[in-house]
């Protein structure tokens, strides 16, 4: 039915998307990452910052001009996720994990029915009219894809060189190590705690937003999204940020080369069983060594 | 009346359902956050069968069955994680159960759902049908009640608690920790499996819906409310919540408010579940005086 | 009745165990010493099933034991306790106790269903043990209390007390008596002097070297990984690889 070229250029379609979509995957999944590797839990409520900062822009767009709009939103995501340390995580910070966790749990639940309450159950949209995208060969790239990709870069850039040439990112990876340590020898826990959460809330509202620009913005979006970033965490090894980068990378392949195969309903089912594949035979995940921002 | 019978109904079944993830939970120490799955397992199970001309009493118990069976298979390869990852585990898990109700139209007409359940032993559907209803989910959760009872205040159950606390002194103490998690897992879930098809032979319509991250959310706080680690706990806690969640829908409250009513009440359970953490982990009836 | 031949673990790129082998015949109570970080705990670990022997072979009563899960291993007869006390505090005195009854009955789905008197009965019987126990280790009058809330030296003794509920016939302890007051230790010693008598075998790791010039027929000594002695304590004190071991390193450092 299809010519020899027709059907690897399909397959470098879905390839370019995943790894578009998968650039943001990773944006997402580096924040969680980098809140378990100095914290050692997982933040459920992590989806809802992203859910968060997409819908705040969506507010706030509709009296400033949306790259202006994207400036307050990220500024409340940003309080938003240093009030879930203040409030819940830190008084929290003695018990077992599993009080963490099911308080994140309580807490992620919380702000997706405040988002609900707020904006309803309706799918919303940016409502960007779809631009000329530009071709390459046969494939095609949206401008907004080309965005997409362009920020997720320039954050994780960002990342890069504050972890790797600043005190504060090499605070940070000592912290991730051995927080007790890192203690003990000094390093304000203080300060590592709230740079963690700062670059955790940002990244994740930041690739809300992003993933709002090309798809339609729902409640839901924020567990969606976790699961994800679950996912990709769990490939790289949970605290592992460049592996939670690949890990993002993965997931956004196979989840769009994936389609390929099974039907769409399934898209997100490829995340979760990612996820209990791993758990069940690689918990270290697959670059992966346990703990540790690198 | 009616209303209060209705709420009794639910309040009992959500008993059974919490008690049986407190065997898990509260017992034995295993966040399991799929639960929903083998209450929804029971439900369909039970509801496929009853419509496919079986009768709808000996569907019930082919539902609890099949929610066992399917609890002590996944059981082996899950249990092998520790604490939080068995939590995310089953998480999942539960999820892509909801996604496998909602997708195998062949079998479980997807998101349509299953309508026109008939109910066992001939009772009516309908008002006429509640206090019989009523009747046999009380018998049915005391059934679950005495059976987690007998399980949890005896040398079992007290083997139990050690893997709670200690999962290598247990082991030192010569206990089979894999087999005592595989067994209370596999009887956990055939009581979940009851609970989900007494479920959906009272609601008499299912569908994907009904088995969502909010019933996870729901039953992990009837527990947590009542006290985990005892035996009435989960019973006070389901009650609890049940009758606040009905008693929302009875309040007549102008149209305008009516889709404020889920999102609120959902604000509510979550807050609920962080300010226990916060301030009362242990619950309402505590497992010991501290 | 333990033979351990040829035993090697290692983590990583360290050797912790190496090459370790070593028969306690049928000697009433052995000690296991050397100094911080020589691998004794690991060794106890090994031969409990709680780590997997990298290489070599480990028999207790000539049946092969190595590999076996732990709780195997512990049903057989061979009982430890841990390094720091490992009490369950949210269990009362008395339940920690009964807890380590073996091969009970009650913890049978079949037999709790359909048995119910046997279980019974069975439950009495080790209520009555458990009494016994209680009043050897001095803790009746706490017999209801949550052990998270007694002192440290009780949970040891309510350690002890847990192992003697097992019915061993070999006890593995990992420093009994480290932290616990002069007249406790003394009620430990009686109580394992007691248990030889009845035929169980004693392993004991210890840092306390007069207790075990005391009470060990044999001691073994480690040093980094390697079994570097083999005899009875006052040869154990002369021997000058053994002291090479304790002192040589202090010189080293400072």
């Amino acid at each position: 039915m299809w010519g020899e070229g027709e059907v690897s250029t399909y397959y470098a379609q879905l390839l370019l998307n995943g790894v578009i979509a998968g650039s943001v995957y990773a944006l997402f999944a580096v924040g969680l990452t980098m809140v378990y590797g100095v914290f050692r839990f997982i933040n459920f409520a992590h989806g809802e910052l992203i859910a968060w900062g997409a819908y705040l822009t969506l507010l706030f767009s509709q009296v400033l001009p949306f790259s202006a709009a994207v400036a307050p939103a990220l500024g409340l995501t940003l309080i938003l996720g240093i009030s879930q340390d203040r409030y819940v995580y830190s008084p929290l910070r003695r018990r077992s994990r599993i009080t963490l966790l099911i308080a994140s749990i309580g807490l992620s639940y919380f702000l997706r029915n405040a988002l609900r309450l707020v904006w309803g159950s309706d799918l919303q949209t940016y409502g960007f009219e779809a631009w000329r995208g530009l071709s390459f060969g046969d494939l095609n790239i949206t401008r907004i894809q080309l965005a997409m990709v362009a920020a997720a870069l320039l954050f994780l850039g960002f990342l890069y060189g504050l972890l790797k040439f600043t005190m504060l990112g090499k605070s940070l990876r000592a912290a991730a190590d051995n927080m007790e340590l890192a203690e003990i020898m000094g390093i304000d826990m203080k300060r590592v705690g709230m740079t963690v959460w700062t670059l955790s809330a940002l990244f994740a509202g930041a690739g809300g937003i992003l993933i709002g620009l090309d798809t339609n913005l729902e409640p839901m979006m924020g567990l969606t999204n976790l699961i994800k970033s679950f996912a990709a965490v769990l490939l790289g090894g949970a605290g592992n940020v460049w592996g939670a980068l690949l890990g993002g990378l993965f997931i956004g392949v196979a989840e769009n080369l994936g389609v390929a195969f099974f039907s769409p309903g399934y898209k997100d089912a490829v995340s979760f069983a990612l996820i209990v594949l791993l758990l069940l035979f690689r918990p270290a995940g697959l670059f992966g060594i346990l703990g540790g921002v690198r | 009346m009616d209303y209060l019978l209705h709420t009794l109904v639910v309040a009992v079944i959500y008993s059974a359902f919490a008690v049986s993830l407190n065997l898990e939970l509260g017992f034995t120490g295993l966040y399991n956050f799929g639960h929903v799955a083998f209450f929804g397992i029971g439900a369909y199970t039970s509801a496929l069968l009853s419509l496919a001309g079986f009768p709808a009493a000996a569907s019930l118990f082919l539902g609890m069955g099949a929610s066992g069976a399917a609890g002590a298979l996944i059981a082996v390869p899950a249990l092998r994680l520790t604490g939080d990852y068995f939590g995310i585990a089953t998480l999942a898990f539960g999820e892509m159960i909801r996604l496998f109700f909602l997708n195998e139209r062949w079998l479980t007409k997807g998101p349509m759902g299953l309508p026109g359940i008939p109910r066992p032993f001939g009772i009516h559907g309908g008002v006429a049908g509640l206090p019989f209803y009523l009747l046999l989910s009380a018998v049915l959760g005391a059934g679950v009640f005495l059976l987690a009872y007998r399980l949890t205040r005896s040398p079992f159950g007290r083997a139990l608690k050690v893997v709670r606390e200690d999962e290598y002194v247990a082991q030192a103490l010569g206990k089979n920790v894999l087999s005592l998690k595989v067994r209370i897992v596999a009887m956990g879930s055939l009581m979940a499996g009851l609970a989900g098809a007494l479920y959906g032979h009272y609601i008499t319509y299912i569908s994907p819906s009904d088995f969502t991250l909010n019933e996870t959310i729901l039953v992990l706080l009837c527990v947590v409310l009542g006290g985990r680690g005892t035996q009435w706990g989960p019973v006070l806690g389901a009650f609890l919540v049940i009758f606040f969640q009905e008693f929302l829908r009875f309040l007549p409250l102008p149209v305008e408010f009516g889709r404020v009513v889920a999102p609120l009440q959902g604000m509510v359970y979550g807050a609920a579940l962080i300010l226990l953490m916060l301030k009362r982990p242990e619950g309402l009836l505590p497992e010991y005086r501290v | 009745m333990i033979q351990v031949e040829k035993v090697s673990k290692s983590f990583g790129g360290l050797m912790a165990v190496c090459d370790v082998s070593l028969d306690l015949g049928t000697v009433p109570i052995t000690g296991l010493v050397g100094p911080n970080g020589s691998g004794k705990t690991t060794l106890f670990h090994m031969i409990t099933g709680f780590y997997p022997l990298d290489k070599g072979r480990i028999r207790f009563c000539n049946e092969e034991i190595s590999g076996r899960a732990p709780h195997e291993i512990s049903r057989r007869g061979v009982v430890r306790t841990f390094q720091h006390t490992r009490v369950l505090p949210f269990l009362s005195t008395r339940e920690n106790l009964l807890s380590a009854a073996p091969n009970q009955r009650g913890e049978r789905l079949s037999s709790l269903f359909f048995k119910p008197r046997a279980v019974k009965e069975e439950e009495k019987r080790h209520w009555a043990r458990a009494e016994e126990i209680l009043s050897l280790i001095h803790l009746a009058p706490l017999a209801e209390e949550l052990s998270g809330r007694l002192s440290y030296g009780q949970q040891k003794l309510l350690e002890l007390g847990r192992v003697l509920m097992a019915q061993p016939k070999m006890i593995l302890l990992d420093e009994p008596t480290a932290g616990i007051n002069p007249t406790l230790i003394r009620r430990l010693i009686e109580i394992l002097k007691e248990l030889t008598r009845k035929g169980v075998q004693v392993f004991l790791i210890e840092h306390n070297m007069p207790l075990v010039a005391e009470i060990c027929d044999r001691v073994f000594v480690m040093d980094s990984g390697n079994l570097i002695f083999s005899g009875t304590p006052a040869e154990a004190v002369r021997d000058a690889g053994v002291i090479e071991a304790y002192l040589g390193r202090e010189t080293r450092a400072s």
